[in-house]
């Protein structure tokens, strides 16, 4: 079993979008791809696949044991899908069948593609379920299972398919460090088992964890190969090594400064959700100027949390209060997705002058913090979706600054940014929090990130995987 | 709505129908003039689609009945959006029992078959037409209601929602900004829908005797008085029922394979 790919470019309407890559996969040695959204990694990928957007080509040469892909039709291409080539999709709470039951994704795997028996497939499903830690949860929907467990089901699912080449694009997008870490280990296992694996990811931590031989791309062209980990240890391109200085580990910490007048208090705060306690008699006080994080893991109840704070939900027993002479305006979030933020049929500049204009403020408020945010004033022009998701990040925290705001609550605010965007966002947020003496709220699942970043960590218990965890109480991180 | 070849088909469609209502008058004759001696013409001369059993000019009725169903049904089509729509935003925004009684009403309106319940309304109300704006009102609010309070609830939920809220926008800037630019190209969508239940409605109603009698020159009615005379002028049979067609047709193709 091979993969040989030579000289391989795409080319769009734009131009050239991946300048001639060549490399070799061989079984038990994983290729990994790094690089930022738009090197052109995920075009890379979806070549070899033969799934490529509309209107875009691939030219060159990409043979799967010596069988030239690209000389074959579409048709023949997706008769390879599952069965020799299999792709485990990005984000798979979203790719899985919301209204079947995990099991019944994989079991169909062997009905359909290998023709098994129904006794037969069930018997199997069962095996591979298992092996992958998830005795029980074939019974239950993609809902009602977290992020790390409905990956296992897509993974089960192309184990099924007994594709000897897995791809995995972005296979850690949205979850923490500890699923990262299992995800990584399970992703190595089939690279072991004797399957090519190629995986495409901006998380060099990945990279780290799967070892094999690792490709940096930016804007096309491969601008570093070699095995890992040496790579990431002596990283010789510039661009490689800012993207492994970008990694939260590797940040210099904030400056603390201390806390000054009390922006808002919790105290003896419970709260259920789902039927599942999230935390009782929490107490959680946070000055100006301070910078406090929430770390755990997805569905403590982090959100929750900083919502009960800015008086978003209720707590079921005790109290919130603001400090003196602080208005709910000056209570204001950045969310995890930033698009999810914002109006999505306004343009920008119209939403930044209705707000403007709702609180009396001059009319070039917005257009002067521009450039302190870094933002292009022709971005203004744009609807939110034709911004980057960095730039739009920006314009969330440019919105909630024109309010003057006593507390920023950044709820994992940068999670979905590749490395170095997030980099340079969490730089601004901590400079203009610096500047104004703003309060600033992390959630994160991001240990590192919130220990470079805070003065105070606050770690709440976490649900156990595979522990009944009430679908509401997750926080889903699609 | 963006327009697609299918689109493009239904508009040309209806355009058709309405070029056609507008232009016969220009040929002069009265819809309502009988001349007994030249019942069931076929097409030509004085007639150019020929004439009824009561020698009327079927161009001119035809016509006159497109003038009726389209007034008609865009007027029934308003009728039902207008409080459905705003009833659905209304019980998204105001949540509670509110929402619960309005469901529920809905619930219980679409337990009654349309036509019974326009039927049902006839009874009560006065006059020809009336009766079937309310009854079809009445039917077809339900589903504006359910379009737009779902899909405004699920907006609701959204994060841009809650940063609006959290920036000191009111309800106001809410339903401007957020809900109608979502709202409003289902309604569309569904308001061609509509309006074409409201043709067959319509004329449904005035072959069974219900609402449109004769000698108003309504399509439905039309068919009524023609059906007798099938085997001597079949055309005459068939054209009011190929206008209704062409015009329904035209209406769904222009509300597309919408997402409501």
């Amino acid at each position: 079993m091979s993969l040989i790919v030579e000289n391989l470019r795409v080319t769009g309407p734009e131009g050239v979008l991946v300048r001639g890559a060549s490399f070799a996969l061989q079984p038990g040695q994983p290729l990994v791809l790094l690089g930022e959204t738009g090197s052109g990694k995920s075009l890379l990928a979806q070549a070899v696949m033969g799934a490529l957007p509309p209107g875009l080509a691939a030219e060159g040469r990409i043979l799967l044991d010596g069988q030239d892909l690209l000389a074959l039709s579409a048709k023949q291409r997706r008769a390879l899908w599952g069965r020799r080539i299999a792709m485990l999709p990005q984000e798979p709470w979203a790719a899985l069948d919301p209204s079947m039951r995990a099991a019944a994704q994989v079991e169909e795997v062997d009905r359909l593609v290998h023709g098994r028996a129904a006794t037969e497939a069930r018997a199997l499903t069962a095996a591979r379920l298992a092996h992958l830690g998830l005795e029980g949860a074939g019974r239950r929907y993609p809902f009602q299972l977290s992020g790390g467990m409905n990956q296992r089901v897509a993974l089960a699912a192309t184990e099924a398919a007994g594709a000897g080449l897995l791809i995995a694009d972005e296979p850690t997008k949205g979850l923490d460090a500890e699923l990262r870490d299992t995800a990584g280990r399970l992703l190595r296992a089939e690279a072991e088992a004797g399957r090519m694996l190629l995986v495409i990811t901006h998380d060099v931590a990945l990279a780290r964890l799967l070892g094999g031989q690792a490709m940096v791309m930016l804007e096309g062209q491969v601008v570093e190969a070699g095995a890992l980990p040496a790579l990431l240890e002596a990283p010789q391109h510039a661009y490689t090594r800012r993207l492994i200085a970008a990694e939260p580990a590797h940040w210099a910490p904030w400056p603390h400064r201390g806390r000054g007048r009390s922006v808002v208090e919790g105290k003896g705060l419970f709260k259920r959700l789902g039927g599942q306690e999230l935390f009782s008699g929490l107490d959680l006080a946070i000055g100006a100027g301070e910078v406090v994080a929430i770390a755990g893991r997805s569905g403590c109840g982090k959100t929750t949390l900083g919502n009960l704070l800015l008086g978003l939900t209720q707590p079921d027993q005790g109290t919130i209060r603001r400090g003196d002479g602080v208005k709910p305006l000056g209570l204001q979030k950045l969310y995890q997705d930033p698009l999810a933020g914002f109006a999505p049929h306004q343009r920008l500049g119209n939403g930044l002058e209705e707000l403007q204009r709702r609180h009396a403020l001059p009319a070039d408020a917005a257009r002067r913090l521009l450039p302190r945010l870094r933002l292009n004033p022709a971005l203004l022009a744009r609807r939110p979706s034709e911004v980057s998701g960095g730039e739009l990040q920006r314009f969330g925290l440019l919105r909630a600054l024109l309010l003057n705001p006593a507390l920023l609550f950044a709820d994992e605010a940068t999670s979905r940014l590749d490395p170095l965007t997030q980099q340079e966002v969490m730089t601004l947020l901590g400079e203009c929090v610096a500047e104004r003496g703003t309060a600033l709220l992390l959630v994160t699942h991001e240990m590192a990130l919130a220990e470079k970043t805070a003065e105070r960590v606050v770690r709440l218990p976490a649900f156990s995987e595979g522990k009944d965890i009430p679908p509401q109480a997750l926080g889903r991180p699609a | 709505m963006t327009l697609s070849p299918k689109r493009l088909l239904g508009g040309l469609l209806l355009a058709a129908v309405a070029g056609f209502a507008l232009l016969a008058p220009l040929h002069g004759a009265d819809p309502l003039k009988q001349n007994l001696s030249d019942a069931l013409l076929p097409p030509g001369g004085a007639y150019p689609l020929g004439t009824d059993h009561l020698g009327r000019d079927l161009l001119a009725r035809l016509a006159a009945g497109a003038r009726l169903s389209f007034g008609f049904a865009l007027l029934a089509a308003m009728a039902a959006a207008l409080p459905g729509t705003l009833l659905g935003l209304l019980a998204a925004l105001h949540g509670g029992w509110l929402e619960r009684l309005l469901l529920g009403l809905a619930d219980a309106v679409q337990a009654l078959p349309a036509l019974l319940l326009v039927v049902l309304v006839t009874a009560f109300a006065p006059g020809d037409f009336l009766p079937l704006y309310l009854g079809i009102a009445l039917a077809l609010w339900v589903e504006f209601f359910r379009i737009s309070r779902n899909t405004a609830a699920s907006i609701l939920a959204r994060p841009q929602v809650e940063a609006a809220r959290l920036l000191g926008f009111g309800t106001g800037h809410i339903l401007r900004r957020h809900l109608w630019p979502e709202v409003a190209p289902l309604i569309a969508t569904l308001f061609a829908f509509a309006a074409g239940t409201a043709v067959t409605t319509i004329a449904a109603l005035a072959f069974v005797g219900v609402g449109a009698r004769p000698p108003i020159p309504e399509w439905g009615s039309m068919m009524t008085e023609l059906l007798p005379y099938y085997a001597e002028a079949p055309l005459a049979l068939l054209l009011p029922g190929l206008l209704i067609f062409l015009t329904v047709l035209g209406l769904h193709l222009l509300a597309g394979r919408g997402r409501a």
